[in-house]
């Protein structure tokens, strides 16, 4: 039954999603990008990490983008560079979303002391600025790591969804089938698990889409700030090697366009493809914003 | 003035949080300063270290230490920087103006900005300028930072040599008068201006909007259209003072946002301020310099929230002070 309610609800969703037009472009731009990520080995012509010919070289039809300074592929560079920059976002994300579900459910359906200290808590990590508490964490935990990045990104970004989260329990722990429940003697695990997560989940896979957005934009800033893991060279990473390492000059005293560009570009368009996604998502769940 | 009272006492409840949270963070992620920066060279002595540690009140239980961190965070202390062999303070205050400098003017130029043209575009919703300026801004708000600095600097100061590569001030010159010495700021301080305000724009048109867009679906506007209220008055009057109330809620977030741009850009552009900072002192392994730039960085945007707060209650009767 709930199988067949569950392929009854996706079959709608995708008829209302064929129709918007910009999600469909998100849709196909992710997808492009995750293509590149899964099949990275057959689609990079060169080892990323091995040097394969003279630094700062021009784009050419040997290197479609140059090399960089040490005479790596910068092509190559970047199509390894999506499978980290996407694995590290959505990995976060999904930490993220677990762990504000947790505190926006236990908060909302709770109530009382337990909710007001929880949202307090949230508003702290809210108003700080994220970027330097992200490095800080770093600092102590591990400065150059691919899993503390993750975490620390998850750990501090979980305020947004534990918010909403929250809100929408409040308001199905008041409806009616609720109450029947809990008249019928229903404990709150049943409650939670069989009504109130149910009912959020397809909010927290629209926020799941932002969030990878926001984390792969955390994680291309830390990147470029010299915190990320050498072993795994994303996007950010590509950039901050260029700004550290002569991209500015390298190119007969002019900067090397082809080092620079392509990787935040790839940021740009990843980012703005997941909020298309999200919001097409958001337009489906929530009616109310359909009309307009 | 109970509001005044009750925000303030929130503000530093939230400080006090992020201090502790520091101090056992610190300790639980194992090794105290010394471990960590004297025990790697194995010509000092145990003993000393261990003197060391007893001057410093490392030897004492972990509440007494917490209380000593306590004390001396309040009283801004927050040790030496390891880089430049000089109180952690003195460093950061030293930068903090760039920073504020560059954070207020965009603060206020990106309010005013993304207020009219957010208000443009919802009166012109459903146009073609509307599609293609939210689908533009869309793609602005999406794009890194230190990249859109990048850009523009290899556009505006290689290509097009028109402003300066890095730094605040021309070096060496020495300015007659404060104007000068204004004009010599601002120019340096066009592009990385440039990159802070295009991302805050881009954010807050499509917030301002929305929310306009909103406002102009209730009755009331219907009432003051049949009125015969003139065009121009809806729009500023009617719609977008409603429209602001949204806007306002998301400053809470916005400071901290603005100090992650700050930080990127400065690094991007090589300025003074304290965003440099912070990533000079993880190139400089500086944690004690890394940890006081985040406490008085943290105690800025504290203070930019509250002052925001108030400014919005003073705003809206609705909220009581």
């Amino acid at each position: 039954m709930q199988y067949n309610q569950f392929i009854k609800g996706a079959r709608t969703f995708a008829s209302i999603y064929r129709r918007n037009k910009s999600g469909l472009l998100g849709l196909a731009l992710l997808l492009f990008f995750v293509f590149t990520a899964i099949f990275a080995p057959f689609l990079a012509p060169y080892d990323p990490y091995k040097r394969v010919d003279r630094p700062i070289l021009p784009p050419s039809s040997k290197y479609i983008l140059g090399t960089n300074d040490i005479g790596q592929d910068i092509f190559s560079e970047m199509i390894y560079g999506t499978r980290v920059s996407l694995s590290i976002g959505f990995m976060a994300a999904f930490f993220t979303v677990t762990i504000g579900t947790l505190i926006g459910v236990v908060a909302g359906f709770m109530g009382g002391t337990i909710d007001e200290i929880l949202m307090r808590f949230t508003d702290v990590i809210m108003i700080l600025p994220s970027i330097p508490l992200l490095i800080l964490l770093m600092a102590l935990f591990g400065k150059q790591s691919f899993m503390i990045m993750i975490l620390a990104i998850s750990i501090l970004g979980w305020t947004g969804t534990a918010r909403l989260v929250r809100s929408s329990t409040l308001s199905i722990k008041e409806r009616i089938y609720v109450e029947a429940a809990k008249a019928i003697g229903a404990g709150d695990r049943h409650i939670i698990t069989k009504h109130i997560l149910p009912n959020v989940s397809p909010l927290i896979i629209a926020t799941m889409i932002y969030q990878v957005a926001g984390a792969m934009m955390s994680e291309a800033s830390l990147a470029f700030l010299g915190l990320g893991d050498p072993s795994h060279k994303s996007w950010g990473m590509i950039l901050h090697y260029a700004q550290t390492s002569g991209g500015w000059y390298a190119n007969m005293g002019y900067p090397a366009w082809w080092w620079i560009i392509p990787p935040g570009l790839c940021v740009a368009l990843t980012v703005t493809s997941l909020v298309l996604i999200g919001q097409t998502m958001e337009e489906i769940i929530n009616p109310r914003l359909r009309r307009r | 003035m109970a509001y005044i009272m009750k925000r303030t006492a929130s503000r530093l409840i939230t400080f006090a949080v992020v201090i502790s949270l520091l101090f056992f963070l610190a300790r639980s992620a194992g090794a105290d300063p010394f471990e960590r920066y004297l025990s790697e060279d194995p010509r000092i002595p145990l003993e000393q270290i261990e003197r060391l540690r007893a001057r410093f009140g490392l030897d004492k239980p972990l509440h007494l230490q917490y209380f000593d961190f306590l004390w001396n965070t309040l009283n801004g202390e927050f040790g030496y920087s390891l880089y430049y062999k000089r109180p952690v303070f003195d460093v950061v205050m030293e930068r903090l103006p760039y920073t504020l400098f560059l954070m207020g003017i965009s603060v206020v130029l990106s309010t005013i900005v993304s207020f009219v043209i957010g208000v443009y575009f919802a009166y012109k919703r459903g146009t073609k300028i509307d599609t293609w300026g939210t689908n533009i801004c869309m793609f602005v708000r999406s794009t890194p930072h230190f990249w859109l600095g990048m850009i523009l600097l290899i556009v505006f100061a290689y290509y097009i040599p028109i402003f300066p590569l890095f730094g605040a001030l021309t070096p060496g010159v020495q300015h007659e008068n404060w104007f000068e010495f204004l004009k010599d700021l601002l120019f340096h301080y066009t592009l990385p201006l440039t990159t802070l305000l295009v991302r805050q724009i881009g954010m807050y048109v499509l917030y301002m909007r929305n929310s306009t867009v909103e406002v102009l679906g209730e009755d009331y506007m219907v009432t003051a259209k049949a009125k015969g209220v003139p065009k121009m008055s809806i729009m500023f009057k009617h719609a977008a003072r409603n429209a602001m109330l949204p806007m306002v809620t998301v400053t809470a977030m916005r400071f901290g946002f603005m100090v992650n741009g700050a930080i990127l850009t400065e690094t991007v552009f090589s300025l003074p301020g304290t965003g440099r900072l912070i990533y000079q002192s993880i190139m400089n392994d500086d944690f004690f310099l890394l940890q006081g730039a985040f406490f008085i960085i943290s105690i800025t945007v504290l203070v930019a929230n509250l002052v925001a707060d108030l400014l919005c209650a003073w705003l809206d009767p609705r909220i009581k002070i």
